[in-house]
């Protein structure tokens, strides 16, 4: 026997409250868990987006400029659209350096799922510089270029003539197929602007164009100019930084709200383990003075309870770390069903730092709770335990 | 500081020993001014009526508590003056526990209970262990609880769980007072056999049989002994 199977021994006298207890911190480390680790995966999901689009600005048609950021990153159709003759005054204003013109709808495709086209130019390549294409860009009428995913699901390959998903009657020509971005990409199928605007009936119009600037600095500048000018009657002018910046400040307020919560989770199960382990001083106080008369110094039984208490608290962090990970699914479907922008990254990261702070916030909890129950336990006069009705021994 | 011959051989060495408890405003005065040597090997009964101050002295000698005033030598160590601490660790190595209620923890098995000293005592205890419960004839209950033990049973447990760190001095408070005369027979038969050993025994008791079979009496009456033998 070592100290702790004779901590252990301690739980096994009340297994239920012991349980319980263990239950409300596993909770609360699980609610701490999952905060972090949706403050780690919304931040670099949110940042992988940014660095997806490749553009400062985007300009859509007017309306709320969080759904219109969400439909041009994750792919849907579009309630209104932008002339395309605006593209010149988009050009036109300081720094801009690359504007792209974008035509995009989603079909859908059988009874569950969404075929999403867009129609671009040669400007969009400069936007992503990092796309691998096996094949060409589309060059010629009726050309596509899918992404890596849209063509590992349907097994089409270069050079092959396919009917379009959701369209009767209509064949494009698989001229190439993009390597992996893993972002939403993975599911379009683009195509020539021209061919696009043709195909979906909306003839020299638009639904976005991305802007990249030269300078991300003068970001405000050209922001101020594109909504002073003529067309910016008709247009939503996005700077993307801020938008985002503006979302996580949204999500910001939230986890803050959720993280008070949390901390008072937290609160709340130190006071259970206290009580807890207080109760447990209480009744095996004859216990304890047959150990003290057994030769267990004040150090001893100090020992013993507060090991007690860290083996609860630690066992219950283990478990509500264990759960966290289990419903992290549940929980990113249910945050991705109410969040303004959700990113396309998973919104629930498991970080090994995030389950170390869980842990650590439960060992915490364990020494400030069990201090108090502890030192009682220790300063009990070995006379007065032993002639205490408390306990069993 | 020089000692005498009888307290070179005496386990316990009491001298004057008085323990004084405030009730309130008034003083109870439970051990009055007791003196007596206990020889190592001796097999001493203290008995007296309820308050007569036998759990006091018991404690005192158990350095459970400290005197009021008078001297207590244990084993050659003067108990007077120790701190907790100290007196914790002279209790260790000095003093087995023997308890009328047999103070086993419910949710340690039999063998756990034994070793239980030995872990406060940092000392390693698995074969002591062994050969102690073999001598008190539960070696094959090793592995079981508390609750599935005989009364008899538990009280012997409860001897091999006091002489788990070769104490020299094994105090009981009455050893039988919850058991039938026959068990409490085989404990009595027990402690005379460790006392023959060589084992200094001292047993607060009521009963008479435990009382006939120590070679010394002494009786406490008032806080005071009555007389010795």
């Amino acid at each position: 026997m070592n100290w702790f199977t004779l901590s252990l021994a301690g739980w096994r006298q009340r297994p239920l409250r012991t349980g319980v207890t263990a239950a409300g911190v596993g909770l609360a480390v699980a609610a701490w868990f999952s905060l972090l680790s949706f403050q780690a995966g919304y931040r670099d999901g949110m940042k992988n987006e940014l660095d997806r689009l490749g553009a400062h600005i985007l300009v859509v048609p007017k309306g709320c400029p969080y759904d219109a950021a969400s439909i041009a990153l994750h792919g849907a159709s579009w309630p209104c659209y932008l002339p395309a003759a605006y593209l010149d005054e988009v050009r036109a204003a300081p720094g801009v350096t690359t504007a792209a013109p974008a035509f995009m709808t989603a079909l859908h495709e059988g009874t569950s799922t969404n075929t999403v086209y867009v129609g671009v130019d040669e400007n969009f390549l400069r936007l992503r510089p990092a796309w691998q294409i096996r094949g060409r860009f589309p060059q010629a009428t009726n050309e596509l270029l899918l992404g890596a995913e849209a063509a590992r699901r349907r097994h089409w390959q270069v050079g092959q003539t396919v009917p379009l998903p959701g369209l009767t009657n209509a064949t494009g020509l698989v001229s190439g197929i993009l390597g992996p971005t893993h972002g939403a990409e993975d599911d379009f199928i683009y195509l020539r602007l021209a061919d696009a605007q043709h195909l979906f009936a909306h003839p020299r119009q638009l639904t976005h164009i991305l802007v990249r600037l030269a300078d991300p600095n003068a970001l405000d500048r050209a922001v101020t100019h594109l909504r002073g000018c003529y067309a910016g009657m008709d247009m939503n002018i996005v700077p993307l930084a801020h938008l985002f910046h503006t979302i996580q400040s949204l999500v910001n307020s939230t986890r803050l709200l959720l993280g008070c919560v949390a901390a008072v989770a937290l609160l709340v199960a130190a006071a259970g383990v206290g009580n807890t382990i207080l109760m447990a001083v209480a009744e095996r106080t004859r216990e304890i003075g047959v150990m003290r008369a057994l030769g267990a110094s004040r150090a001893d039984i100090f020992r013993l309870f507060w090991w007690e208490t860290m083996q609860v608290c630690l066992a219950g962090g283990t478990g509500g770390l264990a759960f966290a990970f289990l419903a992290s699914r549940l929980l990113e479907n249910w945050l991705r069903a109410r969040l303004p922008f959700a990113p396309v990254d998973a919104l629930i990261r498991w970080e090994w730092w995030a389950a170390a702070a869980g842990l650590a916030g439960a060992a915490l909890v364990g020494s400030i709770a069990g201090f108090l129950p502890a030192w009682r336990a220790a300063r009990l006069s070995p006379v007065l335990a032993m002639r205490s009705t408390g306990g069993d021994a | 500081m020089t000692t005498s011959p009888q307290e070179n051989t005496s386990v316990i060495a009491a001298q004057a020993l008085t323990k004084i408890y405030q009730r309130g405003r008034e003083e109870v005065r439970a051990l009055d001014a007791v003196s007596f040597t206990v020889a190592r090997g001796e097999f001493t009964a203290i008995t007296g009526p309820s308050g007569a101050g036998k759990s006091t002295l018991l404690n005192l000698l158990g350095c459970m508590d400290a005197p009021t005033s008078g001297t207590l030598r244990l084993d050659d160590r003067e108990v007077h003056g120790l701190d907790e601490r100290a007196r914790t660790e002279l209790r260790r190595s000095t003093v087995g526990f023997v308890f009328q209620h047999f103070g086993l923890l419910p949710t340690l098995t039999v063998e756990e209970n034994v070793v239980l000293p030995a872990l406060f005592a940092r000392r390693s205890s698995a074969r002591r262990a062994e050969m102690l419960l073999e001598k008190v004839g539960l070696l094959h209950r090793r592995t079981h609880r508390p609750h599935e033990l005989s009364g008899g049973e538990m009280q012997r447990v409860a001897i091999a769980r006091a002489l788990i760190n070769e104490p020299r001095l094994l105090l009981a408070d009455e050893p039988t007072g919850n058991l039938d005369s026959a068990t409490g027979y085989s404990i009595i038969t027990l402690f005379q056999q460790l006392n023959a050993e060589g084992l200094t025994v001292l047993v607060v008791t009521h009963n008479a049989v435990m009382t006939a079979a120590a070679r010394r009496q002494l009786a406490l009456r008032d806080g005071r002994l009555a007389d010795g033998k």
